[in-house]
């Protein structure tokens, strides 16, 4: 489960890329300017081929795994990157990519043109996956009508993959965000994205129909194991760069006449936030592994891996925060930024109690199947 | 079968081959001594006995080199084997010999203590100990007081070693002795190898909180012990130990005792007449342990996979013994609790292998209260939980 040669390199040239193109007060800055994605540090990752990489070589992708997707999601963390590309990368490798359009829609998510943006979450529905938006037929053809709220990263999308309830069952719906019929009001998140909150009443042609019945609900299901994981990826990387920044601010900063850092107290709770980010990043790369393998255990590690790490996040941040003091309350300090990006990523797709209430469905399953194995 | 029959490499293969001995070598009386062990050492004769059947198996000590007797199997194979013998209820020998002392003895020691102690180590004709604690040293080892003295070509030791597990049964013991009381505390301490029957040693058992003797008071009193019985140099004792320590918190698997506990929770969760069985506040505790478990055995993989690759794990086996250790402890928990009333009973006679009446606690149960007990030493011995948070804390965070 080390790394391999070419994940190291993924590694080491993305963290060269953001190390050099992040500054905190910057970013900051940009938030207070309602400015989430930077077109060219957009068009910078496409370059880089990240917006490639779920994609086969079939439609010029680079056909990596979720294990180098997470590398990614993880430096997202660390680095606190307001750009959508977890956001962009589920929808388009589950949804776009399992739809008749994908060889017209691919490309433009490559070259960065196209970025869908998830709308599930509803007003009434919260993320129970019922949708009250529905798509329905009418004399003159398909109409979509409803509301998608606190859409996480909305305001960074040129359109929106809306989930919608159907006669014939589930549906994906592509909706570009200027059509006429979709009004959108775009707000600040608390994690330092651009959120959304969309009213769809608008016709719908077939060919932004992405798919229907079980093939949309097979992709939600893929969909939502693909934002687990991601999610989980992102939190680890905030998680660690939460601990290391705890870390150098006590050793550096001096109390009684020593550094906070020698206090045991305070290096036993340091100590425990290592073992449990160490221990979510096993989870991690195994639920990784998992999906790039089609393992039967996929779907069990990856809610292991939800569930894990936005505990861990949670906890982590929360000790980062105490074991500054006062500063880290304040927005002009990073590390309470860690903290309210992992706390929103803890909802985002998918809850940890829907995730473990999940693992425990898919936990009985396996026992069942088990037992029935061995009476054979 | 016999000790060079070649193995399958193919891990399924293996794995079948492993089984199938243990179904042929375990007798019914061994199984059970498997069974109703409620720490880490199963009855002390049927561990005994079980080690002399692995060693003609010529799988005394799967993680010794071939030249010591070992088997030449890879990480994976030590695995699966340590997986299947706990699947199969094989009983735990006293491991500190295999375990502890003979990697020191192949690192440190000289070609004649080689030749002199590992062929009884291995065959389990000798049974180890290891003398550590004192009463005024505990986490604080280096302030060990105990004495050896040179007297011709001989130490003579006096002190006190404490929490020496199976004392009582064991035939020799090795020592931390203070050789040098002028230096630093680590700099005058020397690894001293003592045979129990030497005149001046006595032995007081304590009886632990489950109404068991594992746990021991060694008393030296003008020992003679031949120099000759020095592994590494004289003063250079910390450094032999603190290796070996490693040994200790690294070399285990915690995980395939913790998924074997997680099976029987889940076991008694799906009985209807058993208290937690439909209580969905239980089920997410276990699945919120089960988790944890996962996450404990993909780091143990995780760490297996760099140290194949040559790394040295350091400090990350303090993370493993911290964890594993808890979850442990969380799993001995929640067993007491799907348990209930049912685990109460305090028998000891039914933990012996030949016991094969009936029992007060309810079969399933019958260790439940012991094995909770006793977890709670877990965290204690082989370097607390704070101590192993302190060696995070220093070597990992550099703090």
């Amino acid at each position: 489960m080390t790394m391999t040669e070419e994940q190291t390199m993924l590694w080491d040239t993305a963290d060269r890329y953001l190390r050099d193109h992040t500054d905190f007060n910057q970013r900051r800055d940009q938030i207070a300017e309602a400015i989430y994605n930077q077109p060219e540090k957009w068009q910078a990752f496409a370059e880089m081929g990240w917006l490639a990489m779920p994609f086969p070589e079939s439609l010029d992708g680079l056909n990596f795994g979720l294990r180098e997707i997470a590398i990614l999601a993880e430096l997202c963390g660390q680095y606190l990157v307001t750009e959508p590309l977890i956001d962009a990368l589920a929808v388009a490798s589950t949804v776009l990519i399992r739809s008749e359009q994908a060889a017209t829609l691919v490309p433009g998510v490559i070259s960065g043109d196209l970025i869908a943006i998830a709308a599930i979450d509803e007003p009434t529905a919260g993320s129970r996956l019922s949708p009250s938006c529905t798509l329905s037929q009418t004399d003159s053809g398909w109409r979509l009508q409803g509301k998608k709220y606190w859409i996480s990263a909305g305001a960074s999308a040129t359109h929106f993959a809306v989930l919608a309830d159907s006669s014939n069952g589930l549906a994906w719906v592509l909706v570009a965000k200027n059509a006429a019929g979709l009004s959108c009001e775009t707000f600040p998140t608390h994690d330092g994205k651009g959120g959304a909150n969309c009213h769809f009443d608008l016709p719908i042609s077939d060919d932004q129909i992405l798919l229907m019945g079980d093939a949309a609900a097979e992709a939600l299901s893929a969909f939502r194991e693909c934002a687990m994981i991601l999610s989980s990826a992102e939190t680890l990387g905030a998680a660690q760069a939460a601990l290391d920044t705890t870390v150098d601010y006590t050793k550096q900063r001096e109390q009684f006449g020593q550094p906070l850092a020698s206090f045991q107290a305070l290096q036993h709770r340091m100590a425990n936030m290592l073992i449990q980010t160490e221990l979510t990043r096993s989870l991690v790369y195994s639920a990784c592994d998992a999906a790039d393998h089609d393992s039967p255990d996929r779907g069990r590690f990856a809610r292991a891996a939800k569930v894990k790490s936005a505990a861990v996040g949670r906890k982590v941040t929360q000790e980062a925060i105490q074991l500054h003091g006062g500063i880290a309350t304040t927005d002009e300090y990073i590390v309470g930024h860690f903290f309210k990006r992992v706390t929103a990523l803890e909802t985002w797709v998918c809850s940890k109690g829907e995730a473990l209430q999940e693992f425990i469905a898919l936990d009985a399953k396996k026992v069942a199947s088990a037992n029935s194995a061995s009476r054979h | 079968m016999n000790a060079s029959s070649p193995l399958p490499t193919d891990s399924d293969a293996f794995r079948t081959a492993v089984r199938d001995f243990l179904s042929e070598a375990l007798t019914p009386e061994l199984i059970r001594a498997g069974e109703r062990t409620t720490s880490v050492f199963s009855d002390f004769e049927a561990g005994r006995q079980w080690q002399s059947i692995l060693h003609q198996r010529g799988w005394g000590a799967p993680d010794w080199p071939l030249e010591y007797g070992g088997t030449g199997w890879d990480i994976q194979q030590r695995y699966i084997f340590q997986e299947e013998c706990r699947q199969a209820n094989a009983p735990t020998p006293v491991m500190m010999g295999i375990q502890m002392l003979g990697p020191m003895l192949m690192h440190f020691g000289t070609p004649s203590q080689k030749e002199r102690f590992l062929p009884g180590i291995i065959s389990g004709e000798n049974v180890w100990c290891q003398g550590y604690s004192e009463p005024g040293s505990g986490s604080d080892l280096a302030s060990l007081k105990t004495t050896a003295d040179h007297d011709g070509d001989d130490f003579i030791v006096n002190g006190t070693k404490i929490w020496t597990s199976m004392a009582h049964y064991s035939d020799w013991i090795f020592c931390l002795v203070r050789t040098d009381k002028a230096v630093k505390p680590q700099a005058g301490i020397s690894f001293l190898l003592v045979d129990m029957a030497t005149p001046g040693i006595t032995v007081k058992p304590f009886t632990s909180l489950d109404g068991e003797i594992e746990q021991c008071q060694v008393f030296f009193e003008d020992v003679r012990v031949p120099a000759d019985n020095l592994l590494g140099q004289e003063n250079q004792g910390w450094t032999v130990a603190k290796s070996l320590l490693e040994f200790e918190r690294g070399g285990q698997h915690f995980t395939i005792d913790l998924k074997k506990q997680l099976s029987k929770i889940q076991r008694m969760m799906s009985t209807e007449t058993c208290r937690v069985s439909g209580d969905p506040t239980f089920a997410y505790r276990v699945a919120e342990t089960q988790i944890d478990v996962m996450a404990l055995e993909q780091t143990e993989l995780r760490i297996k996979g760099s140290l194949t690759a040559g790394d040295n794990p350091g400090a990350l086996s303090s993370l493993v013994k911290v964890s594993g250790t808890e979850l442990g402890q969380c799993c001995a928990e929640l067993l007491i609790e799907a348990a209930g009333q049912s685990a109460i009973p305090w028998q000891s006679e039914v933990l012996a292998p030949s016991y094969s009446g009936s029992t007060a606690a309810a079969s399933e149960s019958v260790t439940t209260m012991a094995e909770y007990i006793n977890s709670r030493a877990t965290t204690i011995y082989g370097g607390t939980a704070e101590i192993q948070r302190s060696i995070i804390a220093k070597h990992v965070l550099g703090l």
